[in-house]
């Protein structure tokens, strides 16, 4: 049972569209009616969405925190010769950003419940990214993942493009071009090291983690040399092909100029998931594709990475500060967030891990939640303008509640979420390095800087447009769907062990597959020193590149595939 | 006295089939337009042409079933063993089931739209089977003189088909254009081979490989002008001029016919060539071919960003393509040439569905002369801006389509032999490329409609080859061999038949 479940949550939006569609089709078709009503279709969606959710929570309940291996594991052929898989699988990481999907999505519908809920496209896009989504981050296998990652740009451009702002054409054309010009180098990635594995073990398996019955070795036991092999082949260009697609997603300064325009075209609910879902694939794909694969060049970039994700934090957040459109506002902060998480991430030690997955997670709750507040003001006075509002606390005093409550989780008030993450991320990042955790920390001040006076500009003050006096407060839908984000937003800032505690085993065996990876390139690389110290650097043909002690790794592999072979099981 | 041949007629049974069916449908039509009377009725004009469609699809139909049976027993026929011109092996098959799969297709969507352009002829179907003959024979051919008779019967019913709309200018331009450039091109290519034959004395591409062409300056000269001939023949720059003129000034089910068919068998008889006659020893001929794939790439997706004309747009695309699919011969693995036959089978599925939508979008005899007349489809026919958003996202090679697919394993195989920068190139090509297919659902979908509204009525054949088109594409990207893995597979595995086929052709060397 537990087997399928995951496979369920991951298909199931993408199964409703298709069912949807089918029957809207042939109800057409028979000519018994124009099609499902609109009002039909919404339900369904919903319904299918908020049964995703609830399974998801299943998986949750079920997960067991005190074992590191990978759960909910499902693992069938699919191209075997090439070693693709359908595989998927959980470990603490995925958990939290499969979670974080399946509840934002049924709160994007409900949030856009009068507006583009109504349109059946609107929903189609919706569901079949949320597929995308949750694919890439079960996924066990190096080219699933990939093929999930590129999959689910195709329902965000449309998303963009067909129900965004004026120039919602640009926008979308740009982030298309972005992202897609980012992620090919990273398939360039993947054939390499497929070529690798090829020469390593005399075959291919993109797997990402050993399952019983399969006769190769996953891909994460490739070597990839350090030195002695051609440029291509080695760690250096594979981990910056990776990390360079991974950034434009995320995304990092100075590949970060698509970021404002989709947000601003986008359509409130596409902001929300482009905030909450798909920028998280990027540091995600670091987690799990870009560090256990290429541990060396991971440290020798980690440097790097903090620098340009410091300059990231920074640079957003004074951008932010000088923006008069409230939604590019909270654009420039989210840039300013994630410079945080891939600080984390990039301290490689187990607080600034835990740190920047946590603000992953918050990320997706509090920027979601104020670009669902920014859409309801805008909706309101059909202008997202700073200057144009002020003093909305006293016709709407509920909206001034929720939207202060909010800011103070953006910022890092303590009691709620942001505090955590970026308490645990200024940890790991001090641990490392105490001059970039304390220019960090500058950060911190910036964002709150940034927050509160947008708060005063809009909330505060007196009502100087007189087309605020006559603001309609939250309503019933609005005010659920903003207490639907506060509850994980409080609990998250009270209890962060219930997240956490799933976590952090995960992040252990990460740095541990990290350290042992990283141990044997280096006592490779010597080795091969000491071997070649006398002849010629490395030839240019590829074959040469075997690196000692594949050979027996070979042998133990084949060792390990005669034996009977029984449920998967998976072991890092 | 001469002992008489023993022929093996199996081998040249697809070919024969198609020039049967040629015949038949041209004596059918001369029957029934002389007399304009089937049985005592009188006919339209509409109603020949639909039954012109219907019985070459029955002969193109015939040839695709032996195909397949052929290809799942593996076989092979020689035509005649003495002297082997023609060569019915599991490549030639994969071949003739790409010839014939695509021109049943261009046949079925042809009905409706020539009607629309008022050249209902029934020549049209009669060229299109004997252009379909003439590759099957160059799929097939084992010999320089079959291969060179083999490229002029599929081209001289294409010079005609180019020109079919003859009222138009552009199409008599275009017809011209292909002809005058088509003829010098086989001419290199006749010259070519005289100069291997020359240098070896031989003219089956086994005995050349014997010869080792590498040896002779006179036989490498021959092979140069063989392969610039071929360079031609498959739209790769710097021989490209003709493309995009061609395609436009084609009606579109005849650009479609080019892009795919004809193109197809083009680049199985350079398979052949380059493996068979060249063989392990062909290491001078590679970077030749890198520059023909680098040219090809650039120029083909970078042109093909400034197009107005949809037709000339897929003309530029194509060029592109091209290049993608040379990467395979630049490799010249055995990975690299399964990967380049699935890459052709992927490609002719989502060009021509491609075409098969601008087919069903001729109006009032006219076809769409301007990108910008797609805006706003998307309200006015769904299910058609449907169909070429997936075939746009496919051809730009994102996954979950074929072209995705088609486009990895090409690229995997070319990686592992080493050739890495030219892989970055082709997917930096890639993203140049997927700007000018996406401004085709981006107008489809998020423009307002405007001009003349599109034909409301479909043909039943238009649907059916988009339809099936796209079921191929989305089948070929998730399901490339088929379902189930071991067991009998419902549907065709075309991974495991593209393998197969380079396996026996680099086994029967």
């Amino acid at each position: 049972m537990s087997e399928a479940l995951l496979t369920w949550v991951v298909f199931l939006p993408l199964a409703s569209v298709v069912g949807l569609a089918l029957l809207h089709g042939s109800l057409v078709a028979f000519g018994l009616s124009r099609g499902l009503p609109d009002v039909l279709w919404r339900w369904l969606a919903l319904a299918a969405t908020v049964v995703t959710f609830g399974m998801s929570v299943a998986l949750a309940a079920g997960y067991d925190a005190t074992d590191t291996a990978f759960q909910f594991v499902a693992h069938r052929p699919w191209l075997p010769r090439w070693g693709i898989h359908y595989f998927v699988g959980l470990d603490g990481v995925g958990l939290a950003m499969l979670l974080l999907t399946t509840f934002l999505v049924p709160l994007v519908l409900i949030g856009s419940w009068t507006g583009y809920s109504r349109r059946k496209g609107y929903l189609m896009h919706v569901l079949v990214l949320e597929t995308g989504a949750l694919g890439a981050f079960a996924s066990l296998n190096l080219f699933q993942f990939y093929v999930f990652f590129e999959a689910l740009l195709v329902p965000m451009v449309f998303l963009i493009g067909v129900f965004g702002g004026p120039l919602r054409v640009r926008a979308a054309i740009k982030f298309f071009l972005f992202t897609l010009a980012g992620s090919v180098l990273f398939l360039v990635a993947l054939l390499v090291l497929a070529v690798l594995q090829q020469q390593q073990f005399g075959g291919v398996n993109f797997d990402l983690v050993a399952v019983s019955g399969i006769p190769l070795p996953p891909i994460l036991e490739t070597r990839v040399p350090t030195v002695q092999a051609p440029w291509w082949q080695q760690q250096t260009w594979l981990f910056a092909a990776c990390a360079l697609a991974f950034a434009v997603k995320i995304p990092l300064v100075p590949l970060h100029t698509w970021l404002p325009d989709a947000h601003v075209e986008a359509p409130t609910g596409g902001s929300v998931l482009l905030a909450g879902v798909l920028l998280k694939l990027g540091a995600f794909g670091f987690v799990r594709v870009a560090l256990p694969l290429f541990p060396v060049a991971a440290q020798q970039f980690a440097p790097v990475l903090a620098v340009v994700a410091l300059v990231g934090i920074l640079y957003g957040a004074l951008l932010a500060m000088v923006q008069s459109d409230l939604k590019k506002l909270v654009a420039y902060t989210s840039i300013s967030h994630l410079g945080f998480v891939v600080l984390g991430l990039f301290a490689l030690n187990v607080e600034g891990l835990q740190g920047g997955i946590l603000q992953m997670v918050n990320h997706g709750l509090s920027t979601g939640a104020l670009f669902l507040l920014v859409g309801m003001i805008a909706e309101r006075r059909d202008t997202r303008e700073i200057a144009a509002f002020g003093g909305v606390a006293k016709p709407m005093p509920v909206f001034a509640l929720f939207l202060v409550l909010i800011t103070m989780s953006s910022i890092g008030v303590p009691m709620l979420n942001g505090f955590v993450g970026e308490f645990l991320v200024l940890l790991g990042a001090f641990e490392r390095s105490a001059a970039v955790g304390a220019a960090a920390t500058v950060g911190v001040v910036l964002a709150a800087i940034v927050m509160l006076s947008m708060l005063r500009r809009v909330l505060f003050g007196p009502v100087e447009n007189p087309e605020n006096r006559g603001l309609i407060d939250l309503d019933r839908r609005e005010r659920a769907v903003l207490v639907a984000f506060v509850i994980p937003i409080v609990w998250i800032g009270v209890h962060p062990a219930t997240l956490l505690r799933r976590v952090e085993p995960s992040i252990l065996e990460l740095l541990r597959v990290m350290d042992v990876r990283a141990r044997a390139s280096a006592a490779e690389s010597e080795a091969s020193a000491s071997e070649s110290s006398g002849s010629e650097a490395p030839e240019a043909d590829g074959s040469s590149a075997t690196v000692p002690g594949a050979a027996g790794q070979r042998a133990r592999w084949l060792a390990a595939a005669t034996a009977p072979a029984g449920r998967p099981e998976p072991a890092r | 006295m001469i002992p008489a041949p023993v022929l093996e007629l199996r081998a040249v049974l697809p070919l024969g089939v198609l020039a049967l069916g040629a015949i038949a449908v041209l004596v059918l039509d001369l029957v029934m337009l002389d007399r304009s009377r089937l049985f005592g009725r009188s006919v339209t004009r509409a109603f020949v042409g639909t039954l012109l469609s219907l019985t070459s699809a029955v002969f193109l139909i015939v040839v695709l079933v032996l195909g397949v049976q052929n290809l799942v027993h593996g076989s092979t026929a020689v035509f005649n063993v003495a002297n082997p011109l023609v060569q019915l092996d599991p490549l030639a098959n994969f071949g003739v089931l790409l010839v014939a799969g695509g021109t049943l297709l261009v046949c079925l969507m042809s009905v409706a739209y020539l009607a629309e352009l008022d050249i209902n002829h029934g020549e049209y179907y009669a060229l299109l089977l004997l252009s379909a003959s003439g590759m099957v024979l160059l799929v097939s051919a084992t010999d320089l003189l079959s291969l060179f008779l083999g490229l002029e019967v599929t081209a001289i019913p294409a010079y005609v088909l180019a020109g079919f709309d003859r009222g138009r200018r552009r199409g008599n331009e275009a017809a011209l254009k292909y002809f005058l450039l088509g003829s010098f091109a086989s001419a290199i290519l006749l010259y070519g081979m005289a100069l291997l034959y020359g240098a070896t004395g031989a003219t089956t591409l086994e005995a050349i490989r014997q010869a080792e062409v590498a040896s002779s300056p006179l036989a490498l000269a021959g092979m140069g002008l063989v392969l610039v001939g071929f360079a031609f023949k498959v739209s790769s720059v710097p021989f490209h001029q003709w493309v995009p003129d061609v395609y436009e000034g084609a009606p579109a089910s005849v650009g479609g016919f080019f892009a795919t068919t004809v193109k197809a068998a083009a680049f199985v008889a350079l398979l052949r060539l380059l493996a068979v006659a060249l063989g392990e020893g062909a290491s001078w001929v590679a970077p030749m071919l890198a520059v023909l794939a680098a040219l090809s790439m650039i120029v083909g997706n970078t042109m093909a960003l400034i197009q107005q004309n949809p037709k000339r747009l897929l003309g530029y695309a194509a060029i592109g393509h091209a290049g993608y699919l040379l990467l395979g011969f630049v490799a010249a693995t055995p990975e690299a040439y399964a990967a380049v036959l699935f890459y052709l089978t992927a490609y002719l599925f989502m060009t021509l569905g491609a075409f098969a939508v601008l087919v069903a979008l001729a109006n009032r005899g006219h076809d769409l002369e301007r990108i910008g007349d797609l805006a706003g489809l998307a309200k006015k026919r769904p299910a058609l801006a449907g169909a070429l958003t997936l075939f746009a996202i496919s051809l730009a090679g994102i996954p979950p389509t074929a072209g995705f697919l088609a486009k990895f394993q090409l690229f995997a195989a070319v990686v592992g032999a080493g050739h890495v920068g030219l892989v970055i190139l082709a997917v930096g090509t890639s993203v140049l490329s997927a700007f000018y297919y996406l401004r085709l659902p981006v107008l489809m979908v998020m423009r307002e409609p405007e001009g003349p509204p599109p034909r409301l009525h479909l043909a039943s054949g238009e649907w059916l080859v988009v339809g099936v088109c796209a079921l191929a594409v989305v089948t070929l990207g998730l399901l490339p061999n088929g379902l189930g893995v071991d067991s009998p597979s419902l549907l065709p595995p075309a991974l495991d038949w593209s393998r197969d086929a380079i396996t026996a052709l680099l086994a029967s060397r």
